[in-house]
């Protein structure tokens, strides 16, 4: 279980962009797209604000003050935004 | 959040159809039963034909409706579709005065026009025999004891709405399901000794068309629907709050 989550950790600081990588450059990431998991370069990340929605019954749903920031890569955005 | 008019919609419509498909399925009741020969006076038609099944039957119409009305239009009003419900949580500081009275208008227009709604749907019969499935306390139970069985159901139903939707590590998802099973659970016991109105506005769609269409006024015992229901709401939110406050 230790072992696991270490080699993770170190997997994950040492993550390269995926984009980059199938072009066949070797980028280091600076970023996780928060839904495929993709590792990302500044080119490539995408960070955008996010409008959230909060509550519901048996009170109406508000949105947050805030809107939250998140991690995208350029397919799921595209996904996302259909 | 939409505009209060919007949220005003919503809680007109969802107790639109809590009357139409939950009262409405007490009046079906009454005509499937109609002229059936019941054994004792306690069996007002409601029971004469599957027993306390007839009650679990409409308690699951005001159910199942009450979770369709949750699931559908929770986040955009709170789907309250109870005036119980709305001042028990105005009273216990979560809910505006003005949205609250906003709400409570709303929901009597809405059980109102459920009633017609449904009148006009199955004609006179629906009156006359069914009384639009306004509730009054069966014979033998009186005033006082029509109250107290309201009281004790509505605090039931608040408790439910207080654990399982209010309460901020209820598991989100399950409160209509829950709220609308407790309703019918409710109904099963106690339809039969005040009508389980456990909501204001859920007797007066009924009372207001009987009278427009010529059924009995039954106006006198809606005190009990008023006074029962608004307590047991008020009561179970307070003692929610004290029951679940760690010190
Ligand atoms: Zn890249
Ligand atoms: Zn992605």
């Amino acid at each position: 279980m230790n072992t696991v989550s270490t080699v993770k950790r170190y997997e994950v600081a040492g993550m390269k962009c995926y984009v980059c990588a199938k072009a066949g450059k070797d980028t280091e990431a600076v970023g996780i797209c928060i839904v495929c998991g993709m590792g990302l370069c500044m080119e490539h990340a995408i960070r955008e604000d996010t409008q959230v929605w909060e509550g519901g019954y048996p009170f109406p749903a508000t949105k947050t003050k805030g809107k939250i920031p998140r991690i995208l890569c350029e397919e799921c955005r595209t996904a996302l935004k259909r | 959040m939409v505009t209060l008019v919007k949220r005003a919609v919503a809680e007109c419509i969802g107790t639109l159809f809590l009357v139409y498909f939950g009262a409405g399925a007490a009046v079906i009741t009454l005509m499937i039963a109609s002229g059936e020969k019941t054994s004792t006076p306690f069996n007002v038609g409601i029971g004469a034909l599957g027993g306390l099944g007839d009650w679990i039957a409409i308690g699951l119409a005001f159910g199942i409706t009450i979770a369709a009305v949750i699931y559908g239009l929770g986040r955009v009003s709170g789907a309250h579709i109870n005036p119980a419900v709305s001042i028990a949580l105005w009273a216990t500081k979560r809910f505006p005065t003005g949205d609250m009275v906003y709400y409570v208008f709303a929901q009597i227009i809405g059980a109102s026009l459920g009633s017609l709604l449904f009148a006009a749907s199955v004609g006179m019969d629906a009156v006359t025999i069914g009384g639009l499935g306004a509730t009054t306390p069966f014979p033998g139970i009186s005033y006082l004891q029509a109250i107290g069985v309201e009281f004790i159901g509505t605090f039931l139903l608040m408790t439910a709405i207080m654990g399982a939707a209010v309460d901020r590590n209820a598991t989100p998802g399950f409160a209509g399901i829950v709220i609308g099973l407790t309703v019918a659970g409710i109904i099963t016991t106690l339809g039969n000794i005040s009508g389980a109105s456990l909501n204001p506005a859920r007797t007066f769609g009924p009372y207001l068309g009987d009278l427009l269409l010529g059924g009995s006024n039954l106006w006198g015992f809606f005190p009990i629907y008023v006074i029962g229901p608004v307590l047991g709401a008020v009561c179970a939110a307070l003692f929610y709050d004290w029951v679940s406050k760690e010190e």
